[in-house]
């Protein structure tokens, strides 16, 4: 095969170098993109290049896949949160929490307030950290590794205050059915996370000297994988995803949980849809939930029990709720994470599923997004969709 | 809970819905899509239990009030011999979610697509599929997708998929994993 465009009176002098009688750009060929790239995360796409154009992309999922929702029908209700907090690696007290009040919605349980406040402020300060995650991977994938980097050491605050709290840095197990595992360590616990609250917040201006309000940002991600309104809710786009195309949609406004309909905060909106949008708003939402934590510690924990107070705990193994299924969903920095349980009466759930937000933003959208972008794109589309693996294969 | 309840009277049905938001959108829908049933469970959670072979037209009906499928859950009652399939939709407008149930049996275990709904579900009827065994029809995708080729048509969150017997066949030389006594084979 060779190249019409190559004069025929140069032909002859390009013979040997292959790449002028055959430029690549004219050729297709397919691309495995990951799972070692460090942008994809366990996780790889298979695309088919026409010079530096996505013509088409598959994604492979699947690396990540550790039967948690087969597991889970063999382990006893208490046991399974040691297990399911995994499917959300930077997050992992948003599948703790889903299931938890999906198991209290099927059993009736009240959570005693103090619970109720602990949870609360748990889900805020493991979306901070989540955050600083994102900060980091989205910095480095666009050349701007000082505020990765930045963002990697805020992030220690916050695994040192899960340390205190709960034992554990980056997997808690601390929300449980009926409440937590246990107590607030003290009052200076309270003392810390207030100073680390202030401390982000004086940080803010930084980060948006260096990666908000700049040049490379503005010019890497605007325009850069659009999707629009119609679109966003045919593909079951949520979170911030969804919030950068115009929709204010937001679990913790629309389908309040825990103390959130007695905060005061607001659910950033844009319209432009584009990678620009997406980072943006998450931008704003980082402001919000830093106003939100400040408020919780304002308000201090109430007094009161941390674990509804109930017989049948005292066996926890044999622990049996009645028969029935809930479906309980949490705002998480991805988007909307929602766990379905099904319980039969017995004391291991009968099914548990999960629906992660990377469902939809990680296949079908991703593949959609990356036709016709650019290779170098193709790591800011899936960072600013803040695709997560292991909740598509969980 | 009023999963087995099977009360076809449209009148004890009309007088059970609430006068809510909730009631009011169950009794809109209800009335355009009379072979379903439905009810309120609670505050923005309602349910419909449709037949097999009118879901794609009830899920028709229903994407115009309820916009996004959340999630397509399947649950394998083993004794009945069926599967529980489970739309989860969400309204954005209104704040509800729905369950919409309906039951097929385990042997013949297909369904229509809802691609052309909500292209969304391509995926999550690949993962049902992969999973469960159930064929979607006119899915194009349909075929490993999460799992092992090997590992492909064995259906492994089936209730009948025996994991033990598995894992030992697969990985039993290779890992040691019997408890301390080394009696019992574990997971």
């Amino acid at each position: 095969m060779t190249n019409p465009e190559v004069p025929k009176e140069l032909r002859e002098e390009a013979k040997g170098h292959d790449m002028y009688l055959h430029p690549i750009a004219k050729d297709t060929y397919e691309l495995f993109f990951g799972p070692q790239h460090m942008a994809t995360e366990n996780f790889s796409i298979i695309l088919k290049m026409d010079g530096n154009r996505v013509e088409k992309a598959i994604v492979n999922p699947g690396f990540l896949h550790r039967g948690f929702e087969k597991l889970a029908e063999q382990r006893p209700y208490f046991t399974n949160i040691a297990l399911l907090l995994r499917i959300c690696v930077p997050e992992s007290d948003v599948p703790e929490n889903i299931y938890s009040m999906a198991v209290d919605e099927i059993v009736g349980w009240e959570v005693p307030e103090r619970a109720v406040w602990i949870r609360t402020t748990v889900l805020e300060m493991a979306r901070l950290s989540a955050w600083m995650f994102w900060i980091m991977g989205f910095g480095n994938e666009i050349g701007l590794y000082t505020a990765g980097q930045w963002a990697a050491a805020y992030r220690e605050r916050f695994m040192r205050l899960f340390e205190e709290l709960t034992g554990g840095r980056v997997y808690h197990i601390y929300t449980v059915p009926g409440g937590v595992r246990r107590d607030i360590p003290g009052d200076r616990w309270l003392r810390q996370l207030r100073d680390t609250v202030e401390y982000i917040k004086s940080k803010m201006k930084d980060f948006d000297e260096i990666l908000f309000d700049n040049y490379i940002t503005f010019e890497r991600t605007e325009g850069v994988g659009v999707m629009d309104r119609r679109f966003a809710l045919k593909h079951a786009v949520t979170g911030p995803n969804l919030r950068a195309t115009g929709v204010p949609y937001d679990v913790r406004k629309d389908d309040p949980y825990y103390l959130y309909p007695e905060l005061d905060f607001e659910v950033p909106v844009l319209k432009e849809g584009d990678s620009l949008a997406r980072v943006l708003v998450r931008r704003y939402e980082m402001e919000q939930d830093l106003y939100i934590l400040e408020q919780l510690l304002d308000m201090g924990p109430p007094s009161g029990p941390y674990m509804v107070q109930d017989a049948r705990l005292k066996a926890l193994p044999r622990f049996k709720p009645p028969k029935g299924d809930a479906y309980a969903h949490v705002e998480s920095t991805k988007g909307d994470f929602g766990a379905y349980v099904v319980s039969n009466g017995t004391h291991k759930p009968y099914r548990v599923h999960v629906r992660g937000p990377s469902q939809s933003h990680g296949v079908t959208v991703l593949e959609e997004l990356l036709k016709g972008a650019r290779l170098a794109d193709v790591p800011v589309i899936l960072k600013t969709l803040d695709n997560c693996p292991p909740d598509i294969d969980r | 809970m009023d999963m087995n309840e099977n009360k076809t009277n449209e009148k004890v049905e009309e007088t059970r819905l609430p006068d809510t938001k909730e009631g009011k959108l169950v009794k809109a829908l209800i009335g355009k899509a009379p072979y379903a049933e439905g009810s309120v469970r609670r505050e923005r959670r309602v349910e419909f239990h449709v037949p097999a072979e009118r879901i794609h037209d009830f899920l028709e009906l229903a994407s115009e009030t309820f916009e996004m499928l959340m999630q397509i859950s399947v649950v394998d009652w083993l004794k009945e011999g069926e599967f529980e399939v489970v739309y989860q939709l969400w309204s954005v407008s209104e704040g509800v979610h729905a369950f919409v149930r309906t039951r097929i049996p385990r042997e013949d275990a297909k369904l229509p697509t809802v691609m052309d709904i909500w292209p969304v579900a391509e995926t999550y009827e690949r993962e049902a599929h992969e999973f469960f065994g159930i064929i979607f029809k006119g899915n194009p995708r349909l075929g490993p997708f999460l799992l092992e080729p090997r590992e492909y048509e064995k259906h492994p969150l089936r209730k009948d998929f025996n994991m033990l017997s598995y894992v030992k066949a697969i990985y039993g030389d290779d890992f040691d994993r019997y408890d301390e006594s080394k009696t019992n084979y574990v997971i």
